[in-house]
């Protein structure tokens, strides 16, 4: 496990590409927090054990900002868990998560999201979303969202939600002329896009790389 | 087996009976289209109209139990949904389909290029595929901030049918199917999307006009009007059918 303890106003921002991530941030106040975990090209020998990523967060200062967005396309017997513990210990922060995964053949994903706000953190934003796209009948996908929310003056969102791509839209390309599997592509590709946009311009070369790979594979 | 009976025969429907979720809704359909004709489908709600669209561009939600269609002699039936497409068979959708995350540009664009590549044309560049949809766009004066969105993601209702009728333009097809392409438009929008529709007409083309209602055939004339009930085809005439239809209602025609 990496440690890292962020002072007043420091920020720290860095994008995992197909690395596991054992992370322990403390923040004080007023420091951000954004980190993508992007798991889409897992080599063949790690494929068979299962991958675990977690991300612990402790807001200890006030106004403090974490971004966590996670993206995990799986094939194969791939396996990932993606757990994130965020807790609200202090008001006036804020807190976003989009965690996405896309399976395929046998693959399973899981998501463990833990979200805390103590009873004396008034005026924390907290979100937390989950979206994940199941292109096989084989596939699985196991969500466990944990809400603890002790504090009364706060806006907390969550949502998870499972599915296959869109068969409508999947015709509605078809009749015009494209093709299935190129169908299918773009509609995988849109999904992941929205993890993807969010990488900022520093990391404009990673991003790059992960958006060539994704309409090179999907 | 069709092929070269007629020289302006575009596609010839026989005994079509067509099925959803084991209930049959099309129960033996016979309609034959030229090449530069204007062919109108009226019917009641129910009566197979949306059907009839689904089944011509293969939906896989509906089942083809019987019948044929022929398409310039090819077997329409046998061809995968994109096939058709790229054959020629357009359909204008009465509920355009929002595709969140994929650029009407990076759609439209592939859509063309892949009807190219199935005629053995090159791919467009991209400077004369966006010169053909400012083009076309102007003809349906359809706003330029449309292109830079998601498919359909966001449009209003009047905005998503002249959408549909711009991708028409742009694809060219030879057999435009307009499925209640009149629904939801106000007077204004209802003109600009007809008059787009009549603008790419050519002798080589021809269209299906699906309605429910007389208002669209005062913009787009059709040779023929055929009523659609229970499934199958029990009447065809003239466009004065049409307003028979208006004045009688469809159960006044079928008895």
């Amino acid at each position: 496990m990496t440690e890292v303890h962020l002072h007043n106003n420091e920020c720290f921002e860095k994008v995992f590409l197909n690395e596991p991530v054992d992370l322990q941030i403390t923040q004080e106040a007023g420091s951000r927090v954004k980190i993508h975990l992007i798991n889409v090209q897992w080599d063949i020998v790690q494929c068979t054990k299962e991958v675990v990523n977690r991300i612990t967060i402790e807001q200890v200062g006030e106004g403090c900002e974490t971004e966590i967005y996670a993206l995990a396309y799986l094939r194969g017997e791939e396996k990932v868990t993606t757990e994130t513990h965020v807790n609200h210990a202090v008001g006036g922060g804020k807190s976003n998560q989009l965690i996405k995964f896309v399976l395929d053949d046998d693959a399973r994903g899981r998501f463990i999201g833990d979200l805390k706000i103590a009873p004396d953190a008034q005026q924390v934003e907290a979100n937390q979303t989950n979206r994940n796209l199941l292109l096989n009948e084989t596939a699985e996908m196991r969500t466990q969202p944990q809400l603890e929310i002790y504090a009364d003056d706060v806006k907390a969102s969550h949502g998870a939600s499972t599915g296959q791509l869109d068969e409508s839209a999947l015709f509605y390309m078809q009749q015009r002329g494209i093709g299935k599997q190129k169908a299918r592509q773009l509609l995988i590709g849109a999904f992941m896009k929205e993890v993807i946009e969010t990488i900022s311009n520093q990391y404009s070369a990673i991003r790059d790389e992960i958006t060539q790979y994704i309409e090179s594979e999907s | 087996m069709y092929k070269g009976e007629s020289m302006k025969e575009l596609l010839r429907i026989k005994d079509l009976h067509a099925s959803i979720g084991g209930k049959e809704i099309l129960k033996g359909v016979n309609l034959v289209v030229n090449e530069g004709e204007v062919h109108a489908i009226m019917g009641p709600n129910g009566a197979g109209k949306s059907t009839l669209s689904a089944v011509l561009t293969g939906n896989p939600a509906y089942e083809v139990t019987a019948g044929e269609v022929w398409l310039k002699g090819e077997n329409l039936l046998a061809m995968e949904p994109e096939t058709r497409a790229r054959a020629g068979v357009f359909l204008s959708f009465q509920y355009p389909v929002e595709i969140p995350g994929v650029s009407m540009t990076n759609f439209m664009r592939t859509a063309l290029n892949e009807k190219r590549a199935y005629e053995g044309k090159e791919p467009l560049s991209a400077k004369e595929f966006l010169l053909k949809v400012k083009e076309k766009r102007q003809l349906l004066e359809l706003p330029d901030k449309l292109n830079n969105r998601s498919v359909n993601e966001g449009f209003s209702g009047g905005e998503k049918k002249k959408n549909e009728i711009f991708q028409m333009a742009m694809l060219e097809p030879c057999l435009a199917i307009l499925d209640e392409t009149d629904s939801g438009l106000d007077i204004d929008a209802l003109r600009i999307v007809a008059e787009g529709v009549n603008r790419l007409k050519t002798p080589q083309n021809a269209s299906i006009v699906i309605t429910h209602y007389q208002r669209l055939l005062d913009y787009i004339v059709p040779d023929f009007v055929h009523v659609l009930a229970d499934g199958q085809i029990v009447k065809t005439g003239d466009k004065s059918l049409a307003l028979e239809l208006e004045e009688k209602g469809y159960e006044g025609i079928e008895n």
